[in-house]
């Protein structure tokens, strides 16, 4: 019997909108797109019934159906998808984190104060934190009865052998593991000193900076300790030297920094800073490497000069702005309330 | 140190138009350092900090020459005066008393200068040494003791005066102490020696000075005196040091004598102070001058090439400035040739000026350090070496950060008391000689003790699990000198083994080491708790532990959770490290995955390394779960090269099935 082609495509096109006015979900039209487009769906079959002798009509006439189809699921399909299954989704529920951990705040500073040092071409090195009086002392020009090798103030594990209270130990190390200058490095390590209070640890770290070649004079270590501070103080900082003395440098000096908080002036609205002395605020010393070190570390002080600065570590990170620990000591807590803060 | 002084007596010894507020700020940029200026009444006080070389510098004297030079580079014109190096010293002779100091030993003092005064009539002094006085900090006391402690502050040499009656004889004797022995102090506190002190005995074997700490009670100025001892001497710095803080006395005195004041300026000071008893008490010398001064001192000079001072500097400084400034501050200057100059150090700078060095220093400071310019240098070096170890250490420390631990730095000092709470042995630590508590005494020889003791800290406080990781030398003693110092790294959490195993394993595969596998520990360090311990095994070598700690442990330092820890010997981590990638092609052949159940009593490490060895198509297993020795697990094969048909991965599995038959 031939197929009314007409009434069919018209049935087809009924059970179709029949269907679509039911459907709630993507599975659903999923499950109509099959019905009616799949393999074996509706719009297929009609064409397999086509005689062999087609009738261009026909054909055409279901080549426009599956077009037609195509396009009502098309469009059931974006209206489906404009409504969002869930009407009160809360975009402010609180996040669900992994732990919070942390790195400590000496890290921080060590891997600042490293990277800056970096940018300059100083090599960073580790050299022992317990050390032979020579490395410590002697070969550093400070004889024996100097206050620095007090028992009083340092650390003894036997009579020869102390826990470094500084790192310049690092300097003759660095001499003889280099030999020839240039020598440009950075030593970070723990250092002692036997004593304990608001303003001290009994351990603490200091980065040793140590630059030798042909022609260096103060000028370079001015050069390299304002590249410094500005870089880990900001631009707006300055510094400035003050005579000092130290066994191991000639001349040595002490660097200021000038004070964050007034500005170097040393008075905030009339009065004075509470945080500096008269504008500026101590960073540490330095010096020109003393000849005697030099010859004691295998180098030449007729053809080498240098200059050497050991800072604390704790020190900078306490003083940069904005921190406000107000004890030193806090930096050597246990306490998960105060780490988990870095 | 600190000295006070008050502006009214610098202004003795300077002549300068600035302010004291100026004359503060402009003098710390190149020679001491003002720390603090107070007005009080009609004088200003200054807290001075007396760089330790520059004792010249203790005193109102001494600021006002390094002031005036100063001042003057910088464009003031100052003038300083009253030096007492100028003062003309009188030559007494035929006069009724005599004394001796015999020394027992010549390394006490380089310089003893001594006179006596009669007729001394004590009572107040001036109002103006009293102020004076008060304001640097010192008690006024009479007239007679007032007059030596005047002179510390205005000549930075100490003095002492003995009431001359009450010494038994007139023959002194200088002598070390002897352990045991005491004295009596001015301050009424009676001071037990450790030996080896000077001290003054009087001929009858009474103490009657703590020689440049404090005077002794026995010999006391006082209402009743009539003749005085007046002695001006300079000790052997390095004893002063040591009496003066075994007894934790840091009189002005001995703050002054440890650094060793200028032995020229004992004669000066003796004269002045000769004047001011002749005016203020009418006393009148009645010996003459004692001067003990074994070894005078000769002249040093110091040859200056003053190209090289412009080299070392790096500015140019023209020749009559560095000569006026050397000049300025009492170097005698001689031409030699062109270019060089003769430096002839003042007897106050003797024992601080040694070296050229040390001429670069006063030369650049008085030129002004802040008008030396900022220069960066030009250093041609070599590349360096990546450091393995730093960057392993930052990746480690990156690494457990990122997966919530929280990093802590412990000190590496520990107490006995942790050490045996945690079975280890204080013999084999290193123990420091002179401690400071009992708390800070060994050397850590891990940093596990001291990480068990931030988890018990943190009980109660912060809510579990508790992550927490140090990384940090450990110090192991060695039949050399110096121990070794090895880095280390541990980390620990209250989470369970599995799920710290897990963070382990994925740390070392982030840092690229060589295969690695985990087996029970036979022989772990003695805070874990054997059979729940494995060591970590790459490349042959044991890289670490990953474990439980022993219960009583855990309730000797009172931790309540059951902690798993993981300890790494980085420098042995390093050296099993793959520096470089490398690359395994990707199959192109779609993986097999198959569930499969084992029955064994093998650990699991062994189950799994059984299964990997008998296929090479066996590319991933992942452990599943367990249930009465029933062991499941899923399996991924892939070939690089084929499809796989069911019948080989059939095969296979059958394979590992009768391996655990």
């Amino acid at each position: 019997m031939a197929i009314n082609y007409k009434e069919t495509i018209r049935e087809v096109k009924k059970s179709l909108s029949r269907d679509l006015s039911k459907v709630k979900t993507a599975d659903d039209l999923e499950q109509i797109n099959i019905k009616y487009l799949g393999r074996q769906g509706e719009v297929n079959l009609l064409f397999k019934t086509l005689p062999i002798k087609d009738d261009s009509n026909i054909g055409k006439a279901i080549n426009e159906l599956k077009d037609y189809c195509k396009q009502e699921i098309t469009s059931r399909l974006n209206i489906l998808l404009e409504i969002k299954s869930d009407p009160i989704f809360d975009v402010t529920v609180p996040g669900i984190q992994p732990p919070k951990g942390s790195l400590h705040l000496i890290t921080h500073a060590i891997n600042e104060i490293e990277s800056i040092f970096s940018q300059l071409g100083f090599v960073r090195r580790r050299y022992p934190e317990v050390e032979t009086d020579w490395y410590y002392a002697e070969g550093l020009n400070i004889p024996k009865g100097h206050p620095a090798r007090d028992d009083q103030e340092t650390f003894y594990l036997s009579k020869e052998i102390v826990l470094t209270a500084h790192t310049s130990n690092g300097q003759l190390r660095e001499m003889e593991k280099v030999k020839n200058p240039p020598i440009k490095m950075v030593n970070i390590g723990k250092t002692y000193r036997r004593q304990a209070d608001t303003s001290h640890s009994a351990m603490f770290h200091q980065f040793e900076g140590l630059l030798i070649d042909k022609n260096i004079n103060i000028t370079h270590l001015i050069g390299v300790m304002d590249y410094f501070a500005k870089a880990y103080f900001g631009n707006d900082r300055e510094i400035r030297l003050r005579p000092h003395h130290f066994q191991f440098t000639e001349p040595s000096f002490e660097i200021d920094i000038s004070c964050g908080l007034c500005h170097g002036k040393g008075i905030i609205e009339k009065l004075p800073c509470k945080f500096c002395k008269s504008g500026w605020l101590e960073l540490g010393g330095s010096g020109m490497v003393h000849p005697n070190v030099l010859k004691n570390g295998g180098i030449d002080p007729k053809i080498f000069s240098g200059f050497a600065f050991g800072w604390g570590v704790e020190r900078v990170l306490m003083m940069k702005s904005g921190l406000n620990l107000p004890d030193l000591r806090l930096l050597y807590t246990d306490d998960l309330r105060f780490l988990k803060q870095f | 140190m600190e000295i006070k002084i008050t502006d009214n007596s610098l202004r003795l010894f300077l002549e300068t138009p600035v302010s004291p507020e100026e004359l503060a700020q402009k003098i710390s940029l190149c020679g001491p350092t003002f720390d603090k200026i107070d007005k009080i009444d009609n004088d200003y006080v200054y807290d001075i900090e007396i760089i330790t070389n520059r004792i010249d510098t203790a005193s109102a004297q001494g600021i006002a020459r390094d002031s005036a030079a100063i001042l003057n580079q910088m464009g003031i014109k100052s003038t300083f005066k009253n030096d007492p190096y100028g003062e003309k010293v009188e030559n007494y002779s035929n006069l009724p008393k005599s004394f001796s100091f015999e020394f027992c030993q010549d390394n006490l003092s380089s310089r003893f200068v001594a006179v006596s005064l009669e007729n001394v009539n004590i009572k107040d002094s001036p109002e103006e040494t009293k102020q004076l006085l008060s304001l640097c900090g010192l008690r006024p006391i009479n007239n007679a003791v007032d007059i030596t402690n005047e002179l510390t502050i205005l000549y930075g040499m100490p003095s002492h005066i003995f009431d001359l009656d009450k010494l038994a004889s007139q023959k002194l004797t200088v002598r070390e102490s002897k352990k045991g022995e005491s004295i009596t102090t001015l301050d009424n506190k009676k001071n037990l020696l450790q030996g080896g002190d000077i001290v003054i005995e009087d001929g009858a074997g009474r103490i009657v000075d703590l020689c440049g700490v404090m005077g002794g009670i026995t010999a006391e100025v006082d209402k009743y005196t009539k003749n005085i001892l007046l002695v001006v001497p300079v000790y052997n710095p390095n004893k002063i040091r040591k009496t003066s803080i075994c007894l934790q006395n840091r009189s002005l005195a001995a703050q002054i004598y440890e650094k060793q004041p200028d032995l020229e300026l004992c004669l000066p000071v003796l004269t002045k102070a000769i004047k001011l008893f002749s005016e203020r008490s009418k006393a009148r010398v009645s010996s003459s001058i004692f001067d003990y001064y074994p070894n005078p001192q000769i002249n040093k000079e110091i040859i200056l090439n003053l190209d090289w001072v412009n080299s070392e500097i790096g500015v140019e400084i023209p020749n009559q400035e560095v000569i006026s400034i050397l000049e300025s501050l009492g170097f005698l200057i001689k031409k030699q040739g062109k270019n060089e100059i003769i430096c002839t150090v003042p007897s106050w700078r003797y024992f601080d000026i040694n070296i050229k060095e040390d001429l670069i220093e006063e030369i650049a400071r008085v030129y002004g350090y802040f008008k030396l310019p900022a220069k960066l240098p030009c250093v041609n070096l070599l590349p360096e070496q990546k450091n393995i170890l730093f960057k392993t250490e930052s990746k480690i420390k990156n690494y457990l950060f990122n997966q919530g631990f929280n990093e802590v730095y412990n000190s590496s000092l520990i107490s006995e008391n942790l050490i045996t709470k945690t079975e280890l042995h204080p013999a084999e630590h290193l123990k420091l000689e002179n401690a400071l508590s009992k708390d800070l005494e060994y050397l850590r020889l891990s940093l596990v003790p001291s990480l068990l003791q931030n988890i018990k800290n943190n009980q109660g406080k912060s809510d579990e699990p508790f992550s927490l990781f140090e990384l940090s030398n450990i110090y192991q003693p060695t039949k050399e000198k110096l121990p070794l110092e090895i880095s280390n790294s541990v980390f620990v959490s209250t989470i369970d083994y599995p799920h710290l195993k897990g963070t382990l394993e994925a740390l070392l595969l982030h840092l690229n080491i060589k295969p690695f596998v985990f087996q029970p520990a036979s022989n772990p360090p003695t805070y874990y708790q054997q059979g729940y311990t494995a060591e970590i095994i790459s490349d042959n070598k044991v890289q670490g532990f990953i474990g439980q700690i022993k219960p009583t442990i855990l309730h000797k330092i009172g931790i309540t959770s059951n902690p798993t820890v993981v300890e790494l010997n980085n420098v042995i981590l390093i050296d099993s490290i793959l520096e470089n990638f490398i690359y395994q092609p990707i199959s192109e052949y779609p993986e097999v995955i198959e569930q499969l159940t084992i029955s064994s009593n093998l650990p699991l490490g062994k189950i799994i390394e059984k299964i990997q060895s008998t296929s090479k198509i066996i590319n991933k297993i992942s452990y599943t779960n367990s249930y009465n020795g029933n062991h499941s697990f899923k399996i991924t094969f892939s070939s690089p090269i084929k499809n796989l048909t069911q019948l080989e991965v059939n095969e296979i599995k059958n394979r590992i099935l009768t391996l655990f038959n």
